[in-house]
């Protein structure tokens, strides 16, 4: 009768310290999923360096004299762009919050702000004058919330966009909230080069907040 | 750090002196010190128990005040790991690949082993090598420089022949480890 008892606790023991194993899993499989982001994120980053420094290279070494041009077709280039669509065309940066993040080019199917960081399809790119250049996440606790941390910035601080091998650099001069409509209105200095962010507000399911940065 | 060996000594004995909370600190743990000793010899469970009990509360006061250090170095750790499994280096893949290697030719000459734990171990361990020996020859014919990780992981070939190999190593190690528990255990149960 003893060992019947002892049976049933060791069983149930058993199935306790399974569930309590489950249980675990499942609380850190969030936390898990954002650091295997952020992981992902950095390699990302660094061959997204690589390509810009071997760029570079590249355009050092060019030997003008003697050039030829020779005609390529187009088609193969297109395959290409298809096929490391899920390479960053540039880096956004803002060492206030410890951000640094790529950016795919609009026509990727990886703009989106489930997966990245996007741009607007209405955005100009950074090397645009006078151009606005529209960038759009999530805030919030999931591994997807590029821009959690946006709401501790203030006026003044500075944040810079890698894109074709240069840096842009901007100032913060804005920041305003806006109900989430489906729609945003940008308040900007249509004489000077911009960068917005927008996300949504902290704490507050019915706002959007728009950042907007002028150049340096 | 241009300290001589005589200059660091002498860091370390000052240290505990610098201040009251350092006095402290060295007080504490010599009194843990005395009590264990002195435990040694009495056997005493209770003391023990609180003893252990006083260490997990005095790191307890350190992870509160610390709060959000530790939850960095915590997730530092934890990324440090990911980086190992996901994107490892070429010297700890190539440590991985010798210690598979090292398993397949113990696992060659030993005797009085299971014929089942035999062929799991051929198969992940072989699995493992071929497809490090994979991962060589794709670096040797696209000549890619295996000493950039990032040279390595811009090629999408790589990089899944990588995460392939981790993930056999991965259930390679946790097979061993039960294994050899499982084995442990049973032998344990012979002897009683």
């Amino acid at each position: 009768m003893q060992r019947k008892s002892k049976n049933i606790k060791s069983q149930l023991f058993k199935v306790g310290f399974f569930f309590l194993i489950i249980g675990i899993l499942v609380l850190i499989s969030l936390p898990l999923k954002k650091l295997k982001g952020e992981v992902f994120e950095e390699m990302r980053l660094d061959i997204f360096e690589a390509n810009i420094n071997k760029d570079n290279t590249t355009i050092n070494n060019v030997n003008t004299e003697n050039l030829t041009v020779i005609e390529e077709a187009e088609e193969p280039k297109e395959e290409e762009d298809k096929k490391v669509s899920y390479s960053y065309i540039g880096q956004l940066s803002i060492p206030k919050i410890n951000l640094k993040k790529g950016f795919v080019s609009k026509e990727s199917k990886y703009n989106s702000i489930e997966y990245n960081i996007a741009i607007a399809n209405e955005a100009d790119y950074p090397d645009v004058p006078m151009g606005n250049f529209i960038l759009m996440a999530h805030s919030g606790n999931a591994y997807i919330s590029f821009f959690d941390k946006l709401y501790k910035l203030e006026i003044g601080d500075e944040a810079s966009v890698s894109y074709n091998a240069n840096t842009y650099r901007y100032r913060l001069t804005n920041i305003y909230n806006q109900a989430k409509t489906g729609t945003v209105a940008i308040y900007r200095n249509k004489n000077i080069k911009t960068l917005t962010l927008i996300t949504c507000t902290h704490n507050d399911d019915y706002n959007q907040t728009i950042y907007i940065f002028e150049e340096i | 750090m241009d300290l001589n060996l005589i200059e660091k000594i002498l860091t370390i004995l000052k240290m505990p002196f610098q201040s009251y909370l350092t006095i402290e600190i060295l007080l504490i743990f010599i009194l843990l010190f005395i009590f264990l000793i002195y435990n040694e010899r009495r056997k005493n469970k209770k003391v023990k128990i609180a003893l252990s009990a006083l260490i997990i509360f005095f790191f307890s006061l350190l992870v509160f005040y610390f709060y959000e250090d530790m939850v960095s170095v915590l997730n530092e750790i934890i990324k440090t790991i990911m980086r190992c499994f996901y994107f490892p280096n070429i010297i700890f893949y190539i440590l991985t690949a010798i210690v598979s290697l090292s398993l397949l030719i113990y696992n060659i000459f030993k005797k009085n082993n299971l014929k089942l734990n035999k062929i799991i171990t051929y198969v992940f361990t072989l699995i493992h090598i071929y497809l490090f020996t994979n991962f060589i020859s794709l670096a040797i014919l696209k000549n890619i420089s295996l000493i950039d990780t990032v040279n390595i992981y811009k090629n999408d070939n790589m990089f899944v022949i990588v995460l392939s190999s981790q993930i056999i190593f991965l259930f390679l190690v946790v097979y061993k480890i039960i294994f050899h528990f499982y084995y442990i255990k049973n032998e344990k149960l012979k002897n009683e």
